[in-house]
């Protein structure tokens, strides 16, 4: 991991559509290059909406948005990802007629290299080229399929970050399981992940968390802190799914155990 | 110019839409009626298909008919092409599909130099009972927004038979156009209607009148319409479903995308239940491109057009 910041959001707020209130409010944290950062954050906390500010989607009322040491604050959807940001939606669109192949392969810069990189992507999210490449993004792919073709689309397109808005649901356990292996395979392509989520076990991948509260920073530090922080200010004792890293969350839950035992909390 | 380079002509315009042409020459065996403006320039039959075709002043009647039980994999090809710039073309279809027959109809409807070109069709579709019949009529007319296209069809589906229509004009300039296809759909019988229409600048204009008339108990249908108007053309996409019998079910699905200064999309989805027992829906959107696909394209590095241009391209 480099220690350069890649991106770096400064004290952004966001109105919502009527105006009445701030859905996220002066928001800061930096992203380091190469890294994997997770925000983490109850649903409704604002989480998508920060995500969606970055790609250029919302535009806040106040702040800024540095991407590579640029201001691109006022930058379009498409300048920002001809910059090299992307984003890989919760719900991804669905569209009459679009093949997968041309799907994944339409940011891929280099047009020689389409079909080398759609293979490659639709291999690193475990579906079968053979029998992808001939299907449509429609209403016919089951939403597990959809969400990693959108993951699929997102690596073939190589850009220098990624953000990952709840990639993981709708997604099967077996795939869940490989979601390690997505994300390393994505970090050895050179590209630095922004992933918003509220699941424990997706974001422990991460190098760097910052946790959002009712639209606010509530802290920025490793995932660790930022889950104790969390239990702590869920109420919760425990960690909520214990599916696949019991460990981590046996680890986390000690400290919540002791913290408790010390009134720490 | 030979009759033959005429109708390779004709059929190589029809390149845009990704056909392979090598199907339909005039040296391909499968069955086949080719005009050249009013002028029957290929006619050829197969064991349980019959094609006659008689021409008239300013036209033809084309005789087919598909004998009872007839399977017949390949597509018969109907190509009603005219390379003249000007002038009138009347066909006068009629077509017969025997019990328990399963056919595709490719009709090839290409007017590729058309300034002041009048094509006009009355067609007439039989089904029997237990039949497969697919009829897929694909037009070009051109570059020069120089056509007017007519074509008026009645299709009658019989008992437990399955009948598609897919229309579709999506290349090339529209011109003048005004299709109306009713469709009367007996017991058990299906129905799948598709039209697609694309019009690019304000001299292409478009009427389509896609019509299921649910006659028989369990008939069932859907019709999707779906177009898009750039540069002012104007799009009018009616669709028609009545259930008149018990236990039928229809649906119109309609689909437009406007986008620039002039141009227009309508659509009238019209339903109608004569039996309680009906279940008949509509479904239609009118506007701009959903925001969600765009932004997906937009956040791959596509601006707003070529973004727009992509889902247009592919929903057609």
């Amino acid at each position: 991991m480099s220690s350069d910041v890649l991106l770096s959001v400064k004290d952004i707020s966001i109105f919502s559509e009527d105006r009445q209130c701030n859905i996220v409010d002066t928001i800061s944290f930096d992203v380091m290059e190469g890294s994997i950062h997770s925000i983490i954050g109850p649903n409704g906390a604002g989480k998508s909406t920060i995500g969606y500010a970055i790609m250029g989607i919302y535009h806040p009322c106040s702040g800024k948005i540095f991407f590579e040491g640029e201001n691109i604050s006022d930058l379009t959807i498409t300048e920002r990802a001809k910059r090299g940001i992307t984003l890989a939606w919760q719900t991804p669109a669905r569209f009459d007629g679009l093949s997968v192949y041309d799907y994944i392969g339409v940011g891929v810069k280099d047009k020689n290299l389409i079909e080398q990189r759609v293979a490659e992507a639709l291999e690193i999210v475990n579906l079968n080229p053979d029998i992808y490449l001939k299907r449509k993004v429609d209403a016919n792919l089951s939403g597990g399929e959809r969400k990693r073709i959108e993951l699929a689309s997102v690596i073939a397109m190589r850009p220098k970050l990624v953000i990952l808005d709840e990639a993981e649901a709708g997604m099967d356990l077996i795939v869940l399981e490989s979601f390690m292996d997505i994300f390393n395979k994505i970090k050895e392509l050179r590209m630095t992940i922004l992933i918003i989520t509220h699941r424990e076990d997706i974001g422990m991948v991460s190098d760097n968390s910052t946790l959002i509260w009712d639209g606010k920073v509530l802290a920025n530090g490793s995932f660790r802190d930022i889950m104790v922080l969390y239990c702590q200010k869920a109420g919760l004792k425990k960690i909520c799914s214990r599916t696949l890293f019991n460990q981590f969350d046996e680890s986390v839950d000690k400290i919540i155990e002791e913290e408790t035992r010390e009134n720490k909390i | 110019m030979s009759e033959r380079s005429d109708s390779s002509e004709i059929l190589n315009s029809l390149e845009k839409y990704d056909l392979d042409i090598s199907d339909y020459l005039p040296s391909h065996s499968g069955p086949k009626l080719v005009l050249n403006f009013n002028k029957i320039t290929t006619v050829s039959e197969v064991e349980g298909i019959i094609l006659k075709g008689r021409e008239i002043e300013n036209g033809i009647i084309a005789d087919i008919v598909i004998k009872e039980g007839t399977v017949f994999e390949d597509p018969i090809h109907l190509c009603f092409g005219v390379n003249k710039e000007t002038g009138l073309q009347e066909i006068f279809p009629r077509i017969i599909a025997e019990d328990n027959s399963s056919v595709t109809l490719q009709a090839h409807c290409s007017f590729p130099n058309a300034k002041n070109l009048t094509h006009k069709m009355f067609g007439h579709i039989y089904v029997g009972k237990n039949c497969k019949f697919v009829y897929n009529e694909t037009h070009y007319h051109g570059e020069q927004n120089g056509a007017t296209v007519a074509p008026v069809s009645y299709v009658y589906v019989g008992e437990n038979s399955y009948f598609e229509n897919n229309f579709f004009l999506t290349q090339g300039t529209i011109g003048r156009m005004k299709i109306q296809i009713d469709i009367y759909a007996f017991k058990d019988s299906r129905i799948n209607s598709n039209v697609k229409a694309f019009g690019k600048n304000s001299l292409d204009s478009i009427h389509v009148r896609d019509a299921v008339f649910l006659e028989g108990e369990n008939a069932r249908s859907i019709i999707k319409m779906k177009a898009a108007a750039i540069g002012g053309g104007e799009v009018m996409m009616f669709g028609i479903t009545e259930g008149n019998a018990a236990n039928t079910t229809g649906h119109v699905d309609c689909t437009e995308i406007v986008k620039d200064r002039g141009s227009r999309c309508r659509a009238i989805p019209l339903i109608r239940a004569t039996d309680e027992s009906c279940h008949i829906t509509h479904e239609a959107s009118l506007g701009k491109v959903d925001s969600a696909q765009l932004n997906a394209l937009m956040a791959r590095g596509l601006d707003e057009d070529e973004a727009t241009d992509l889902i247009i391209k592919n929903m057609l």
